[in-house]
């Protein structure tokens, strides 16, 4: 671990100005992700400007049933909050398939948002990573890629997205509330994210410094069905091999919107905008659930050890649509 | 030498209750001393650096940065690592000693260490020695044409290769039923929750090292010979380990590198390694390749049985496991057997012993086998099995002292509902949909004794009443020996169970045996048990001192503990009450004197079993009884329910040895479904070497497992007639559930881990 100095934020401004001074700094929150960077030699900051003390930690309705979500609300507090179990459903679930519970305690929803990929090569510290260290090459494509994305990808990097949560959050048309130097602005969560394959070390739309401090659930009541389905070998703490986040709208036996999103297989939370036009206006039955699943993974590119992905997040998207169709 | 038996039943003997541990609330409540938590002041903190090619030699050492970083106290390379006895390796896990040349025969290989005050300043500046490697290509798969390959005669004495009969001839015959597949299983990381670590210091010539380890007395003698020490300047200390499964038994070159840094710096040393080092330091289960040839009449006799493994290990490893010996070589009645064994040196760390080594691929590719044969015959797998049952080893001819397989299959087949089930597979389903699959295998384990020497002594306390303290210099890995050896003591000298205390774990102790090849209990029981006939001699003496004695004109061997008394065994009624008889001391001292029995030190070899034993072969068996369900849609296979009846001869205690068994059926299940270390065929480097990308089974992976014990005393192997139970759990449960998934869903998967990517249907 290299040396790096602390600082305690207490007021958003304070924090802004220490991210963006001289030294080459990081937020600190959860620390569930950041802290294994450090000693891995992943990250090497000079500064942690620790911005818990910043509040950000309420969830507060918006007019018209939405929520607010603090950007350091706890995993565990999201989770379990009434109005997200009975309004926005796939974002518990999703929060409860990921990490353990003693993650959940500490991960905040920001922390989560930047939640960096579980690549072994990345991780690792000393292979070639273009995410790591740009232009250096990606290890992953030679070697053990059984993990690894197969939508969004590029010659450059194939990691995966590991988020749950994300997943959830990008199918329930969340926003992103952030603070920079120049004040504040709103970005659509879908398009919050930079999918890995165009420039590895860059993840999302963040400006330098940029202070996420909330999460905005809209107000659209047909979110209330939603789901979130994950596939993994073990029962618990374990990442998702293949995952999906659908909202349906069904209106006189048809469905008239849905929302799609897909984790795990991917190098950003992947809206699965072919898989949603397959099913918009069509009746929800499986084998339209089947057709939509397979416009989406047309595109999808195999490498090495994780070609079974393809057929297994297939099957993880019908499954999830029909869960989601069958809900009352 | 006469050694006081089991029977006749002691009056209150705590042996065969499911008594708690005795260390259980040390250990939740964390006053449980782990080698890492040793009690020595003033330690400074050692971190290793290890090769990140996987073959080569290190051309250059820069390790000018470390050395200036803040607080470095050391740092050792092969360019100035101090003189050790390089030659003196027999008792080393590998055949070479660390440090001590420029070579790389593996990535993960240390390469360096540091000392510094802090454990993160070492760790900073391992970071900053620069390493220039002349790499070389390396080798990962076995059956790579450039690897060297051996035939190993035997592996702890037991032959690898094996030859009765003539398997072509039986399996050429006219009428023969055959099947041949090829078995396979990746390279398996132990994984223990505590990492091993050393802490060592040094008072003049004498070497003292806290050490996670599964044998003190080999630790002590392994080191003594590298340091060039007399044994008994060397004490290793050893009161807790949190899990082992192996990869604790052999000597590791962190625990040499702990003391030698401990030597250079003058001080107290601690190393520990990290997770990510636990994958390449301490050795792990090596990949299997099997190809197993069934021959069996129509009737489902086996005629013949052919088991050929391909194994690998480290340039420097001296492991090969044994996977046809430990598994056809025993357990199916057959005139016409073979098993061979090859060793391929490849560039991955040094394997070693995990939980069953041997025993347990072996059974995944004969019990898979098994299954495929029960097919092709039409015949359900457990009648098959039944119908084959050895009643003889069969390969040495002969008789076991004690076989109840057949007892296992039937209480198992009873208890799980194995009648009920439809043989056709892919028929059967949960009312959720869910396909279901039933399968069964055989568990295998033999019974393995090390010699121990232990003593017993017994002191009156402060209450007036008798108290017994045990001692061994054996270990207890988690797996409860504290409590059992306490129990078998207990009972030896018939004191209730609370005035009983073990000590174990310190080579200051009587020595013991490696705590390995679940020989624990039944070689430390022989040792007690005839410690505890040692006590009663001397005992006797002491009461014969008086003409008028109760007991007097009685030998040795007439006498037993009642109570708190030693009588007469024709007539308990005559005896001396034990307090008594220790005040009788000369010069006795309240809360000091007390009177010991020492076994003697066994002479006879390895596995410390007198002549006239040889004419037995001692071997545990068991069945699994296993159902998978799998979401017809997606291939998650979930193993819902696992009986398992295990024959492992006496119980000295039901609670920590059904632990035992279900942790060997839960480890089996992370290893059918989840385990596997990935190596980068690039770099050669493990790739998932943590916790959250090494899958092994979490909480709700683990449903309903049920577990029997049959048989009785084996009083032909030991005076307290038990068996080892911690590996036999894990023999056969791999293949169980692969016969289950067969049975769901008609796919037969022969390489492990069923994994979700084997049950889709292929892109």
């Amino acid at each position: 671990m290299n040396a790096f100095s602390y600082t305690l934020a207490t007021q958003p401004d304070q924090a802004l100005r220490e991210r963006t001074g001289p030294a080459r700094a990081a937020y600190l929150a959860g620390g569930t992700n950041l802290l294994d960077h450090l000693k891995l030699g992943v990250e090497r900051p000079q500064l942690l400007v620790d911005v818990r003390k910043l509040g950000f930690d309420a969830i507060t309705p918006l007019p018209g049933g939405g929520l607010r979500i603090g950007a350091n609300v706890r995993n565990t507090a999201l989770a379990y909050d009434a109005r997200v179990l009975k309004n926005f459903p796939a974002l518990s679930q999703a929060l409860l398939s990921g990490a353990s519970p003693q993650l959940r305690n500490a991960a905040t929803t920001a922390g989560n948002l930047l939640q960096r990929t579980r690549c072994n090569y990345f991780r690792d510290a000393v292979s070639p990573c273009n995410k790591r260290e740009p232009g250096s090459g990606c290890a992953a494509l030679a070697g053990i890629n059984r993990i690894h994305a197969v939508l969004g990808t590029s010659e450059r990097c194939i990691a995966t997205h590991p988020s749950d949560m994300d997943v959830a959050l990008v199918a329930l048309d969340a926003v992103v509330r952030l603070r920079g130097a120049q004040g504040e602005r709103t970005v659509p969560l879908g398009e919050f994210y930079v999918a890995y394959g165009e420039d590895p070390a860059k993840e999302n739309v963040l400006a330098p410094g940029e202070l996420i401090t909330a999460v905005d659930l809209p107000p659209t009541a047909w979110l209330a069905r939603s789901h979130y389905f994950k596939a993994r070998e073990r029962a618990s703490y374990e990442f998702a091999l293949a995952s999906a986040a659908v909202a349906l709208d069904l209106n006189a036996g048809f469905v008239r919107d849905c929302r799609i999103v897909l984790g795990g297989v991917a190098t950003k939370p992947w809206r699965a905008l072919a898989a949603e036009a397959a099913l918009r206006g069509a009746p929800p039955t499986e084998n339209n659930f089947r057709v939509a699943a397979d416009a989406e993974l047309k595109a999808a590119v195999a490498r090495t050890h994780n070609g079974f992905k393809i057929e297994l997040c297939r099957r993880v998207l019908v499954q999830a649509l029909q869960t989601t169709a069958a809900l009352a | 030498m006469s050694t006081l038996l089991a029977s006749p039943a002691p009056s209150v003997s705590p042996v065969g209750e499911p008594r708690d541990r005795v260390d259980g609330r040390a250990k939740v409540t964390g006053r449980a001393t782990y080698a890492a938590e040793a009690p020595v002041r003033g330690a400074v903190h050692a971190v290793l650096v290890q090769s990140t090619v996987a073959r080569g030699e290190i051309t250059a050492i820069d390790a000018s940065a470390a050395e200036k970083s803040p607080g470095v106290l050391a740092v050792i390379t092969p360019k100035n690592r101090p003189k050790l006895d390089d030659d003196k390796i027999k008792l080393h896990a590998e055949s070479r000693l660390p440090l001590g040349d420029l070579k790389i025969h593996y990535a993960g290989q240390h390469i360096a260490v540091v000392v510094a005050d802090t454990l993160e300043r070492a760790r900073h500046a391992a970071k900053l020695i620069k390493f220039t490697y002349a790499a070389q290509p390396f080798l990962l798969n076995h059956d790579d044409p450039a690897a060297k390959t051996e035939w190993p005669k035997d592996n702890n004495g037991r032959p690898l290769q094996f030859k009765k009969g003539d398997v072509d001839k039986a399996l050429a015959a006219p009428g023969v039923v055959t099947v041949k597949h090829t078995y396979s299983t990746p390279i398996e990381t132990h994984n223990p929750i505590e990492m091993s670590a050393t802490v060592a210091y040094w008072e003049g010539e004498k070497l003292t090292v806290w050490d996670a380890t599964q044998a003190v007395v080999n630790r002590r003698l392994a080191l003594a010979a590298v340091f060039d020490l007399k044994p008994e300047n060397v004490r290793v200390i050893c009161p807790f380990v949190g899990g082992a499964f192996g990869c604790k038994g052999d000597q590791w070159p962190h625990t040499v590198i702990a003391a030698l840094t401990a030597k250079v710096v003058g001080r107290p040393v601690k190393l520990m390694l990290t997770r990510a080092q636990m994958f390449t330091s301490c050795g792990h289960r090596p990949a299997t390749e099997q190809e197993i040839t069934l021959g069996a009449t129509a009737d489902g006799r086996l005629v013949a049985v052919r088991h050929d493994s391909k194994i690998s290990d480290s340039a420097v490893g001296k492991h090969t496991e044994p996977c046809g010996a430990g598994s056809s070589a025993i357990m199916y009645a057959t005139p016409n057997l073979a098993f061979t064994h090859r060793l391929s040196r490849v560039n991955i760390a040094s394997a070693t012993f995990m939980r069953a080594p041997g025993e347990n691929p072996g059974t995944f590719a004969l019990e898979s086998a098994m299954d495929e044969l029960a097919i092709a015959l039409k015949i359900d797998p457990l009648a098959l099995r039944l119908a084959n049952a050895p009643d003889r080893a069969p390969n040495s001819g002969l008789p076991f002292s004690t076989v109840n397989v057949k007892e296992c299959y039937r209480l198992g087949a009873e208890k799980f509902g194995w009648a009920k089930r439809n043989p056709k597979p892919g028929e059967t389903r949960a009312p959720d949909g869910a396909r279901v699959g039933w399968g069964m295998a055989t568990a295998v384990y033999p019974a393995f004794r090390f010699p121990n020497q232990a003593r017993i002594r017994l002191m009156v306390d402060r209450d007036g009443g008798v108290r017994a303290v045990g001692a061994c210099a054996t270990q207890d890995l988690g797996t409860g020996a504290y409590t059992v050896c306490t129990q078998m003591t207990a009972m030896l000298v018939d004191l209730p169970f609370e005035r009983v205390k073990f000590e174990l774990g310190d080579t200051d102790l009587p020595p013991g045996g490696v705590s390995g090849g679940s020989a624990t209990t039944a070689g430390v029981g022989q040792a007690l048990s005839e410690a505890a006939a040692k006590l009663a001699e001397g005992l006797l003496k002491l009461a014969q001192s008086d003409t008028a004695s109760p007991l007097a004109g009685l030998k040795p061997a007439q006498v037993t503990f009642k109570a708190g008394r030693l009588v007469a065994l024709a007539d308990p009624a005559r005896g001396f009450d034990l307090a008594a008889l220790l005040k009788s001391v000369p010069s006795y001292v309240e809360g000091r004197t007390f009177v010991e029995g020492l076994s003697v030190a066994n002479p006879l070899g390895a596995d410390n079993l007198p002549a006239k034993q040889k004419l037995y072969a001692f071997q545990s068996f068991g069945a699994h009884f296993v159902e998978v369900q799998i979401d017809p849609h997606l291939p998650v296979v979930r193993v819902t329910r696992v009986v398992s009846v295990m024959d492992v001869g006496r119980i000295i205690n039901p609670k920590t040895a059904r632990s035992q068994v279900e942790g060997g059926v839960i480890m089996g299940i992370g290893q059918a479904l989840f385990e596997e270390t990935h190596y980068d065929p690039t770099t050669g480097r493990p790739v998932n070497d943590n916790l959250a990308d090494y899958v092994v089974c979490v909480n709700p992976d683990v449903h309903s497992i049920e577990t029997h014990f049959v048989g009785e005393p084996d009083l032909l192997f030991n005076a307290v007639g038990c068996r080892g139970v911690g590996e036999i759990g894990i023999t056969g449960i791999a293949a169980a559930i692969a016969n289950a998934v067969h049975h769901a869903t008609g796919i037969r998967v022969r390489d492990l881990p069923i994994t979700p990517d084997k049950l889709l249907p292929k892109a």
